[in-house]
């Protein structure tokens, strides 16, 4: 099916660390649940080879089929039906850990947000490739952050905050890929930061001063410079009012699902728990199916969420830090891939791909060795879960099928 | 082809900024797996082998609850609590040492090892929290743990604030209690801030203002060693200090509280309420028989909670607002008002039929209480001797319709709006009630004759009455009873009661001065019923009542407010089947009167000391 002419520019690294990261998750989720006081559990990675299978054969048939075939008209079906899961998720979906992210299929459950991100990048490469390419007129920016805002919106309503962000984060790394100018890109995220800061006057204060100094200083025209200005004085001045009038009931939900490590005493726990597992791995761990801190409920989410910190206690700084080199290089190649197509729709498919990876890479782990709050993202063909497996073998497949056609234009 | 015609061109130029970026992120992650697997490497070894790691809650005082003259109603005072950690490596590595744990701890502690492995298997949900056992552990178990300690993994004694009630029962309804949270409610979004084993409000003003009286827990990271020796885990989170909950000042007055909780004969039943006519203020809230709030702060059995809720006079039931009664005679003045203020009658009007101890009506023959008869009266003798007589005619002049309209200006079957939870409202039924209930049409006019005189479908709280007594008292104002004094946050004292707490009735000034001075003869009057509720000193308004029961004995009844002029005080005293109004309820309310304006010394009153519970 795929002519050698093709294979043979199949990126040999990007595949060898993805099968690689994809034995070692299987691994893992074994010696993660084969302890396990329930049952129910060990039989996980059976089901997560099963999954794989799937996985592989849906990563190779994308590869397959040369990758113009997702422009234009198909981008937008599937971005369609990207959206039309996720709002069947709001109204029929399974409540797994206080919200609703699942659609069950008999006993199939699939979690379309995962889904969802693929079509995403897809229509976000085909816009950006497109004809209203000029990124230094504002209006052009409107279709790409609706592209992204809608699903975003959709999963924050789940309520997945950590998914949601991804679409955010994929959009900007595909406006920075595709040329946005830097200083637009810096407007563009000035309202979430203002968000962030209102509640702190003195920092709120600083960051609104940089603002007006690099206004000043941008000789942006008129209209968006009142357009930046109204939003981030409005969200400023907003947030607070409506956070005054919460109930204290509401807030506490909201605070707790911003970081939930700064009030709830379990998800502190879990940080420093996992700290403690993957800290005792020492230089060389403490060998595979030999932690000693699975199995106490100190970490309910060893196999899905916390499976870095499995790894990290039985392998130690050698495994640990040998699977985080397995991600760069996956990345790493994934942005050479980008770089080398002729193609603009082809590179911004690698990177947008890429950086689904990327975000998932950078907050997992980051979360697990006390870096970052606890959002509950799986981490990329290591964690336990059908949907997460296979949307990763879907962008490998497409980052594949960008490098071996990269002659084309 | 057309991608390097774009205006920009550059868009693969972005790749080494990238790149860095990613190298950069990756760069952090290598260096954090360095400091924690090679730097600190083998102290995270130790804490994964030896010691523990667990969440300790600080818990925070609840906020002191004072008197209208600052004496301490509730605080919090520190006691033990016995903890254990279900999941304490000694456990999971051999579940079964759980149970032989709880068996050694369940004599030590004077309590079912049922009990305790029921409460563990229950709340072992959350792994980083220990469980506790039991409050208020004594002195001697305290330390038989603590020697025992290598026999006791997991086992912990922790210090925490204890809820006391300096008074005992005294003033239990309107205080409540606190007790563990229920499953229900931590299933519940709105205690979405609750842990399993927290105490929370029940009942009363802990219920009601806990949201202000909780405060907030602390909590830090402690690591324990195998001696139980525990040290703040450095480095980490850092500790959250517990913040005190808000201090609350009552309007109660105890003075007042514990002379209507003492003019009660043991084992009676009843409730008393005081209110300040000029503002709402409770002055004191009765319910008979009460409960020690003490018994809850440590926990209860079950066996005990069956008995307190359920067994024989409910005594966890708040008579004060949470039970209805028919109003009896006290009704009576506002049918009078009804009637002058519909015009029905004048003060002078009298009715064709006098009264000779009985009305016919139709078929049916309804008595008057006085079975010798009251003769021909006008309206003030027959509120004075409570003629019922007098009332069955006016009830039927005026018909349903009307004296339902008046009494639903009055707000009768409305709930008062008292600041305590779990409040039930009256009911004076109108034509659409009875329509609903008993068929349209298929009900007598003569329910009017009933109503009119307080019995039949007619019940008010307690609360309700005092809120009308006082109603009388301060010329037309529906004050909502309320308990709170400050509003937090401390330190700024309202000085006017909100007017969303003043409902105006208009009525007829010289119509409400007509009952008011009716309502004074009641008790200054020799033929008056509500002799026994007069003071010396101060005159005194009244109507006494007694409501028909069909269970049992009939409920007495009595309200009043004084000084009649510009009233102080406003009180409604009822009593479970004690017979009637005037022997069994007006006493009662003398008793308040008289602690109201001439309270007793303290010294002599026996209200400094804390000395009633000391073990």
């Amino acid at each position: 099916m795929i002519a050698p002419r093709f294979s043979s520019d199949i990126d040999r690294p990007l595949l060898a660390a993805t099968l690689l990261l994809t034995l070692v998750g299987v691994a893992f989720v074994f010696s993660a649940t084969a302890m396990s006081s329930s049952a129910a559990e060990h039989g996980l990675y059976l089901r997560q080879l099963a999954w794989l299978v799937v996985a592989l054969s849906a990563g190779a048939v994308v590869a397959a089929v040369p990758y113009r075939v997702y422009e234009g008209k198909t981008a937008y079906l599937l971005y369609g039906i990207g959206l039309g899961l996720l709002v069947l998720t709001l109204f029929v979906g399974h409540v797994g850990l206080g919200a609703q992210r699942w659609l069950a299929w008999g006993p199939v459950r699939i979690q379309p947000s995962e889904l969802a991100k693929v079509a995403t990048v897809i229509l976000l490469a085909n816009q950006l490739s497109g004809r209203k390419q000029d990124l230094t007129e504002p209006k052009n920016l409107i279709r790409p952050i609706l592209t992204a805002g809608i699903p975003f919106l959709l999963v924050l309503k789940q309520p997945d905050l950590g998914t949601s962000v991804a679409f955010i984060a994929v959009l900007l790394t595909m406006l920075y890929w595709s040329g946005l100018p830097l200083l637009t890109l810096f407007f563009l995220v000035t309202p979430l930061v203002n968000v962030a800061l209102s509640f702190f006057l003195p920092a709120w204060l600083a960051f609104l001063g940089l603002l007006a100094v690099v206004l000043y200083r941008s000789r942006i025209r008129l209209l968006p410079l009142l357009l930046v200005v109204g939003v981030n004085l409005f969200v400023g001045i907003a947030t607070p009012q409506i956070w005054n009038h919460l109930q204290p009931y509401q807030k506490q939900r909201i605070a707790t699902f911003l970081d939930p490590g700064a009030d709830a005493y379990g998800a502190g726990y879990q940080i420093i728990q996992s700290k403690i597992a993957i800290g005792s791995g020492q230089v060389v761990g403490k060998g595979f199916l030999h932690g000693t801190q699975k199995g106490l409920a100190f970490l309910p989410e060893q196999h899905t969420d916390f499976i870095y910190s499995v790894v990290g206690e039985e392998t130690g700084f050698v495994g640990s830090g040998f699977v985080a080199l397995l991600y760069l290089l996956l990345i790493l190649r994934g942005i050479r891939v980008a770089h080398r197509a002729r193609n603009r729709f082809g590179g911004l498919l690698a990177v947008g791909m890429t950086s689904i990876f990327l975000y998932h890479v950078l907050v997992n782990i980051w979360m697990t060795v006390g870096l970052a709050p606890v959002t509950g993202l799986p981490l990329p063909l290591l964690s336990y879960g059908g949907s997460s497996l296979v949307a990763s073998f879907l962008q490998v497949g497409l980052i594949q099928n960008v490098a071996m056609r990269w002659r084309e234009y | 082809m057309r991608a390097d015609s774009s205006v920009l061109g550059g868009w693969r130029h972005r790749e080494r900024g990238f790149t860095l970026a990613v190298a950069a992120i990756f760069s952090l992650v290598v260096l954090r797996l360095f400091y924690l697997q090679v730097v600190q490497g083998a102290r995270y070894r130790e804490l994964s082998e030896g010691n523990r790691i667990r969440v300790e809650v600080l818990t925070a005082p609840r906020g002191e609850i004072r008197d209208r003259k600052g004496r301490l109603i509730a605080d919090s005072v520190p006691s033990f609590t016995v903890t254990i950690d279900p999941f304490d490596k000694a456990y999971t590595r051999n579940p079964a040492r759980l149970d032989s744990t709880l068996a050694m701890l369940g004599p030590i502690l004077g309590v079912d090892v049922e009990f305790l492995s029921e409460k563990v298997g229950r709340e072992r949900k959350q792994s980083f929290l220990p469980i506790r056992l039991m409050r208020n552990v004594a002195m001697k178990s305290v330390a038989f743990v603590s020697e025992h300690r290598d026999r006791l993994p997991g086992v912990e004694v922790e210090s925490e604030p204890l809820r006391r009630y300096p008074w005992g029962p005294m003033a239990s309804h309107l205080l409540g209690y606190v007790g563990e949270i229920s499953e229900k409610e931590l299933a519940d979004p709105q205690y979405a801030d609750y842990l399993t084993g927290d105490l929370i409000g029940r009942m009363g003003i802990e219920r009601g203002q806990e949201g202000l009286l909780r405060g907030q827990d602390g909590k830090r990271f402690v690591e324990v060693n195998a001696l139980g020796r525990k040290s703040e885990l450095l480095g980490d989170k850092r500790p959250i200090l517990p913040k005190r909950g808000v201090d609350l000042t009552l309007t109660i007055d105890l003075d007042v509280q514990r002379a209507a909780e003492e003019a009660f004969e043991p084992g009676a039943r009843g409730a008393v309420v005081a209110l300040d006519p000029t503002n709402g203020e409770v002055l004191a809230l009765v319910s008979k028989p009460n409960y020690d709030p003490n018994e809850f702060s440590t926990g209860i059995t079950r066996s005990r909670w069956d008995e307190l809720s359920t067994g024989g006079n409910y005594p966890l039931f708040n008579r004060a607002i949470q039970a209805a009664y028919p109003a009896g005679s006290t009704l009576k003045p506002f049918t009078a008002l009804a009637g002058l203020e519909n015009g029905a009658v004048a003060p002078g009007t009298t009715f064709p039929q006098s009264c000779t101890g009985e009305f016919r009506f139709g078929s049916r023959l309804f008595g008057c209480w006085n079975k010798e008869g009251h003769g021909r009266l006008a309206m003030n003798d027959a509120i004075v001797r409570s003629c019922d007589v007098y009332f069955y005619q006016l009830g039927l002049r005026l018909g349903l319709g009307r004296l339902s309209a008046f009494m639903s200006r009055l707000r009768v079957s409305d709930r008062t709006g008292i600041d305590l939870p779990q409040e039930r409202r009256g009911l004076f039924p109108d034509e659409n009630w009875y329509d609903r209930h008993f068929g349209t049409g298929r009900w007598s006019r003569g329910v009017a004759l009933n109503l009119a005189i307080g019995q039949g479908e007619v019940s008010l709280t307690p609360v309700k009455l005092a809120q009308l007594a006082a109603f009388v008292g301060n010329g037309g104002t529906l004050w909502t009873p309320h308990l709170i004094r400050d509003t937090p946050p401390r330190g700024l004292r309202a000085p006017e009661p909100p007017d969303s707490l003043r409902l105006g009735v208009p009525v007829g000034p010289r119509n409400l001065a007509l009952v008011r001075d009716a309502m004074a003869a009641v008790v200054s009057d020799p033929t008056g019923t509500g002799g026994r509720a007069r003071l010396d000193s101060i005159a005194v308004a009244g109507k006494t009542g007694t409501a028909q029961n069909p269970h049992g004995e009939d409920h007495a009844l009595f309200i009043c407010f004084a000084p009649v002029e510009s009233p102080r005080i406003a009180v409604a005293v009822l009593v479970e089947n004690a017979g009637h109004g005037s022997s069994a309820a007006a006493p009662i309310a003398r008793k308040v009167l008289q602690a109201f304006f001439h309270p007793a010394p303290p010294e002599s009153a026996g209200l400094t000391a804390v000395a009633v519970r000391e073990p």
